[in-house]
């Protein structure tokens, strides 16, 4: 069976593969499979035209059972060797094992014709059964003629028999009988094909290389030429198979690229006719009608894209219609991502680590871009960053949230925030409150206008403010028997220009009037130029009212100019430091505040009311009855005069201050 | 001091330590994965279907790596540049890491060409959009697109360790996209943790008809078959060179520990027998011969034909040293019913006379009409499955008869499955509520043939179908069920047949359904599958790694990857053969031992219940419904079954032998010395 490939010339013109089929044929001798078909494989890879060494690997194969690749190696041997009767004999033999039983037939058939007995009994054994099957399949097709497997069968056998145009009969009637068994378009095509009739059978495989099932459309891909379709074969394809939703699609497409707009029309109405749900095809012509001007064709194909669960195409028909885009949830992959961010995030705000906590919140986000939690905690992180045109961002999308809670705080600081990004800013805050000291309730507050100018870091502003009081003077006394006014009594009208915050403090000045509204006062003008300005530095450190429960401290640090009041320089200093309870669930009062005041006042001039320290303890409540933005205080303090020169009064005194602190931003 | 008469000593000294040593140290096989993300999908059936378990928060040296954490990627890559084994899915920082990139363009894939079985038309039912990846220079390929060849699972070697990568996760049965997943992991190193030999598989010899059987036995055993249930309808007649090979592949087998047992697949008999006897041949309800398929079935009702048949099934039997009888199938056509007349068997004048006899009319009426009556067709029906049975009934008494001069043969029964796909009755007149009471007067195992209308259906119909049969039989043990391994013809995706992770999960879940499984067949099953099918076979149901021992708790007996000497449950272990170690089924606490017995029993065939090495050589016990085969590695001198001494055949294999022992159950001592 083997046989020993080598040239006789050996020593004059050494064979390349000597070597390898030494090692080939030894490793067969010991049974030793493995190697000796990789030695006659790579013997093969140098000398490919030589067909000993491939019968020699055939038999080889044979031996471990790999039959196929034995019979293409018989098959390669027979086209290099025609005249090898023994070669194409074990061919067809081997075509026969392996399901190859009309190339055997055909093979068998050609070698009996030269007088070969085993050709000749190894062919009457496939054709007669053959032949035998066809004709029973026939008289029970005269039975039955609408039996879709005596159909099926009969073809089957007839292409095996090479009686091709029976079996493409068979194969399109069985297909005809049920057109859901798509693998006989492929059949059909493959015989068709066989017989010479390429056209036909581009149209057919064509049609079935498109939609399901996908291993016939793959089947057929491997059948079609490998250049892309003509027109006119889809157009035959179709006519093949008409329901072929894919295959239409796929053309009404082709006709769109080729710029033929009325006939792609044509084809995604025939989809739309063909299932009015596939949002695809309608939301193309929905998209052709609204090119071609008719709106009220497109719009019910556009809305029910909009309607359908396809956000992206959905998003493709907010596009054209110029309506937003909408978010949507990822996948399972991004999910797990997402829930990993998120922890990592938490546990980076928690140890300070703000730069990793926005990258973690970020991942986050990108993996589900509606949770409105991460955009809420964007938003605050952002806040805390003083990135504050990025939170905003945030406090907006996270404001949509179908949580109440999230969607109120978001809400809350997004209004907080926004008027800083407004062309025109207005902030109102008042604080009245009742004195012990003076007996008197003063009235503190200021309604302010900014304007933004683009970046510019300076804001033009106008002002009202208020500063007055119900008791108006202390009265006459033996010492001083002008009357004294406990606060300016006035309206004070200016402009203005105030700087942004720069590390929480601003800087400003303004120009006006001041009008009082005490007419009987006669210790200043009805109306008196103001001008005044200053350095403000706010800032709150650790658990601020509005946060979580714990210790805080706040600091309020004003430089003034004051043209009243001499052109005088003013500083105050204002400093709380306490602990703020958590807030509460229920009930009026909402959260609360104790800590302690410093506070410290000085001035240019050395006037004794305006130097002077006091401190004392304090309580602050948010109550839910009362506006959002206000706050009620109680303060307790020990003062003492730091300039007593020209005092009336004594050095020391107590105070005990109630008032409530309004303020909002619009 | 003499150097020269204490270095032999010494030198045997270190050398059992040694091996000791290396007994201990020896490459573990990976017995547990661990999969990182809170979503393990579908990898649990993929790496369960070969054994393997989710490590229980020890080592694991398999991770698939399904969610990078952000910020792990630097741990990742340590760890397997120190040997571990990592698999990941699609994009993500640590296939960028690794080098896997997806590029900007996308294609849709549908098929994919795997080097595993390059020719093998592997389609996913539904395309998946994927980026096109770049993959490392020095990663190895195993799958691309089949189009434009994009590579789609590929894997690259960092240090000591490697990293499997696959563009798209696997899907939801885990086979959908990637059927050799578990073939790629063995080609970079993963060793599958258990082994079984107790598989069955149908054999038709005019496929092999030009192999080496030597060569072949060698690979079934390997593959973790236990039997062979070879077509008998070729050598129903004798014929010198088909007797001659069928006599080398039962030799063959033998020598391998492998069981033959003739099949079956009456009322087919034999072509020659289809061609001497047109008088009794089947007839369809259009009164046709009834070829159908490969089958060219007889008229067993006909007594003279059932005489002829039942004369020739006995000398087929008798012929040959067969380990057991399979009979197949025995009932009728086709799986299209009396909705297609020219399959429907039988109608035959023998089954249209008795029935016309019994009930008045002839059965043909039925089919010559447009519409059958339905009430005379359900008559009909139901006589045709008593009929089966009674055919059924008076074979398996056939069988059990020439079975009394032949004890050692096993009897096997198979049917195909009527109760998870209840059509069965009426289509071809097979009812196993009818069959399964003959298993308490008969001693035979019915196996359970899955119907070709589930196929398609998944490995999780296994346990539904053995829960139908419990209620039925009190002889569980003695069910078994057969996986047909062949093209289907629903539209099934990836592949036509069952080949990789599907048959591995199918093979998998009926073991552990099932006592035994039997596959169909031997020549349909793919190369690559071989190498891991032993491993599929095995249904263990605890492993605990626990220091040097391991406790291992099968439901069947198991092979467990071992080197070196052993000690199973305190006592030296003579059952293992260079990588695997035999226990019985049950918990076993296995831990190294410093030497080997002198007789060991490299493989056995058979339900082994103990085993001990003895004086002389080993003893041990088994169970068997066919004979038993025992590889030893020296030739026995002595044996004793159930305490007598007895010749058995003793056949060489290579520097082994092998004992054929007798069904039942015995006890066997043997030692090298007479």
């Amino acid at each position: 069976m083997l046989t020993l490939a080598l040239p006789s010339g050996i020593g004059q013109n050494p064979d390349p593969v000597y070597g390898l089929l030494e090692h080939a044929y030894a490793a067969l001798r010991e049974k030793n499979y493995d190697p000796a078909i990789a030695g006659f494989r790579q013997a093969i890879a140098l000398a490919p035209n030589r067909a000993s060494i491939r019968k020699d690997l055939a038999y080889a194969l044979l031996k471990v059972g790999e039959n196929e690749e034995a019979r293409d190696q018989f098959g390669e041997a027979m086209h290099l060797d025609a005249s090898d009767q023994h070669v194409a004999l074990e061919y067809a033999f081997l075509c026969y094992e392996t399901k190859q039983q009309a190339v055997a037939r055909r093979i068998f058939d050609r070698i009996r014709k030269t007088g070969d007995a085993t050709a000749e009994q190894a062919f009457q054994n496939i054709d007669r059964p053959l032949a035998e099957g066809i004709a029973r399949w026939k008289k029970a097709l005269e039975i039955s003629p609408d039996n879709f497997s005596a159909h099926q069968e009969l073809a089957a056998l007839a292409e095996q028999r090479d009686e091709l145009p029976l079996a493409a009969e068979h194969y399109e009637k069985a297909w005809r009988l049920k057109p859901g068994e798509r693998e006989l378009l492929l059949d059909l095509g493959r015989v068709w094909k066989l017989e010479g009739h390429t056209e036909e059978a581009t149209y057919v495989l064509l049609a079935a290389s498109r939609g399901e099932p996908a291993r016939v459309a793959e089947k057929a891909r491997e059948l079609l030429p490998s250049r892309y379709p003509y027109v006119y074969e889809f157009e035959k394809a179709l006519e093949l198979d008409p329901n072929n939703f894919e295959l239409r699609r796929e053309f009404a497409y082709l006709l769109l690229e080729m710029g033929k707009k009325e006939e792609a029309e044509q084809q995604f109405q025939k989809l739309n006719q063909m299932a009015p749900d596939d949002l695809l095809s309608a939301a193309q012509l929905g998209f052709l009608r609204l090119n071609g001007g008719d709106y009220t064709a497109a719009q019910p194909l556009l809305e029910q894209v909009l309607k359908g669960g396809d956000d992206e195409l959905a998003d493709r028909v907010r596009l054209v219609l110029k309506l937003p885009q909408t978010m949507r949830h990822r996948g399972t992959t991004a999910q797990r991502t997402f829930e990993e961010a998120k922890s990592m995030a938490d546990k980076s705000l928690n140890a300070g680590y703000l730069k990793d906590a926005l990258k973690y919140l970020t991942i986050a986000q990108e993996n589900d871009p509606v949770d409105f939690n991460v955009m809420l905690k964007l938003g605050r992180l952002y806040n805390v960053m003083h990135q504050d045109r990025e939170a905003i961002k945030w406090f907006k999308l996270a404001a949509k949230s179908p949580d109440p809670a999230v969607s109120k705080e978001a809400d809350q600081s997004y209004h907080n925030l926004a008027p800083a990004f407004a062309l025109f800013r207005t902030t109102f805050w008042a604080f009245p409150f009742f004195s012990t000291r003076w007996h008197d309730a003063f009235g503190y507050a200021q309604v302010k206008t900014e304007m933004k100018l683009g970046k510019l870091p300076i804001r033009p502003y106008v002002s009202l403010r208020f500063v007055g009081d119900v008791r108006g003077t202390t009265g006459s006394t033996l010492s001083n028997p002008a009357p004294q006014y406990l606060s300016e009594t006035s309206f004070i009208f200016g402009v203005g220009v105030t700087t942004l915050p720069i590390h929480g403090a601003v800087g400003w000045f303004e120009a006006g009037a001041a009008v009082k509204y005490l007419t009987n006062r006669s210790d200043v003008g009805a109306m008196i130029p103001d001008y005044r300005g200053g350095i403000a530095y706010a800032k709150g450190f650790g658990h601020l009212m509005g946060g979580t429960k714990g210790f805080f401290f706040e600091s309020n640090e004003d430089g003034v100019f004051v043209s009243r009041f001499q052109d005088d320089m003013l500083a105050y200093s204002q400093n709380r430091a306490g602990y703020t309870f958590a807030k509460t669930e229920t009930g009026p009062l909402q959260q609360a505040q104790i800590y302690l005041n410093f506070n410290g006042t000085a001035d240019r001039l050395g006037q004794y009311w305006a130097n002077y320290v006091e401190s004392g303890p304090g309580v602050r409540f948010k109550v839910r009855q009362l506006p959002k933005g206000m706050l009620f205080s109680v303060n307790f303090m020990r003062g003492a005069y730091t300039v007593n020169e020209s005092n009336p009064r004594r050095p020391n005194f107590f105070d005990l201050r109630a008032g409530f602190w309004y303020a909002f931003t619009r | 001091m003499n150097a020269s008469a204490t270095e032999p000593r010494l030198g045997g000294t270190v050398a059992a330590t040694l091996m000791f040593l290396m007994a201990l140290a020896a490459p573990a096989a990976n017995f547990t994965y661990h999969i990182a993300g809170d979503d393990p999908g579908a990898w649990p059936q993929i790496l369960g279907s070969i054994g393997l378990t989710a490590a229980a928060g020890g080592p694991a040296n398999l991770v698939v790596v399904r969610n990078v954490a952000p910020g792990s990627v630097p741990q990742w890559m340590q760890r397997i540049q120190e040997g571990e084994m990592v698999v990941l899915e699609g994009e993500s920082e640590l296939a960028q890491a690794l080098g896997f990139e997806a590029g900007k363009k996308h294609i849709v894939v549908r098929s994919i060409v795997d080097e595993h079985a390059p020719k093998l038309s592997i389609v996913w039912q539904t395309g998946v959009d994927i980026p096109v990846f770049r993959v490392p220079k020095d990663a190895r390929v195993f799958a691309t697109e089949r189009w434009e060849g994009a590579p789609l699972e590929a894997a690259v070697r960092r240090g000591s360790g490697v990293a499997l990568w696959i563009a798209v996760q696997p899907g939801s049965q885990g086979y959908e996209r990637f059927p050799y997943l578990l073939q790629a992991l063995s080609d970079l190193g993963m060793n599958a943790p258990f082994r079984s030999e107790r598989l069955w598989a149908f054999f038709d010899g005019s496929y092999r008809s030009r192999v080496d059987l030597d060569y072949f036995a060698d690979r079934w055993r390997k593959a973790g078959i236990g039997a062979l249930h070879v077509a008998g309808w070729h050598y129903y007649e004798s014929d010198a060179a088909n007797d001659e090979y069928l006599r080398r592949l039962i030799e063959a087998c033998h020598r391998k520990a492998i069981l033959v047992y003739v099949w079956l697949e009456l009322p087919h008999v034999s072509e020659k027998f289809w061609a001497d006897h047109p008088e009794w041949r089947e007839k369809t309800a259009i009164l046709q011969d009834a070829q159908l398929d490969w089958r060219k079935l007889m008229n067993l009702t006909n007594r003279q034909g059932f005489a002829a048949v039942s004369k020739g099934v006995e000398s087929l039997i008798t012929r040959f040293d067969w380990d057991g009888v399979n009979l197949a199938e025995l009932y009728f056509e086709s799986l299209e019913g009396a909705g297609n007349p020219a399959r429907f068997t039988p109608m035959n004048a023998d089954v249209r006379d008795e029935f016309r006899a019994m009930h008045g009319f002839d059965p043909l009426e039925l089919f010559q009409s447009g519409k059958p009556d339905p009430v005379r067709l359900r008559t009909f029906l139901d006589y045709r499955a008593e009929l089966a049975r009674r055919q059924q009934e008076e074979w398996i008494a056939k069988i059990e008869a020439v079975r009394e001069s032949r004890p050692n043969l096993d009897f096997v029964l198979t049917h195909v499955d009527d109760r998870f796909d209840t059509r069965m009755r009426d289509l071809i007149g097979a009812d196993a509520a009818r069959v399964l009471p003959l298993l308490d007067k008969h001693d035979f195992t019915f196996l359970i043939e899955d119907p070709a209308t589930i196929w398609n259906l998944g490995p999780e119909r296994y346990p539904k179908i053995a829960e139908k049969y419990q209620p039925l039989t009190k002889q569980t043990g003695k069910l078994a069920i057969d996986i047909n391994i062949v093209e289907r013809y629903q539209d099934v995706y990836p592949t036509k047949q069952q080949t990789g992770t599907e048959l591995f999960e199918l093979v998998h879940v009926a073991a552990k359904a099932f006592p035994r499984v039997t596959l169909y067949f031997e020549n349909s099953i793919l190369a690559p599958d071989l190498p891991l099918l032993a491993s599929a076979a095995a249904s263990v149901d605890k492993v605990q790694q626990d220091g040097r021992r391991l406790i291992v708790n099968s439901r069947y007996g198991v092979g467990v990857p071992w080197q070196g000497p052993a000690i199973v449950n305190g006592r030296l272990w003579p059952v293992h053969d260079q990588t695997t170690l035999w226990v019985p089924a049950g918990p076993n606490v296995i831990e190294p031992a410093p030497k080997d017995p002198a007789m060991r029993m490299l493989d056995f065939n058979g339900d082994l219940r103990s085993a001990n090495v003895s004086a002389g050589g080993l003893e041990f016990s088994y169970q068997s419904n066919a004979r038993a085969a025992a590889v030893l590695n020296m030739r026995p001198g002595k044996l004793e079954v159930d305490g007598s001494a007895t010749n058995q055949t003793i056949l060489e294999s290579g520097p082994n032998y092998v004992v054929l022992l007798p069904r039942g159950q015995h006890v066997v001592a043997i030692s090298s010395t007479p």
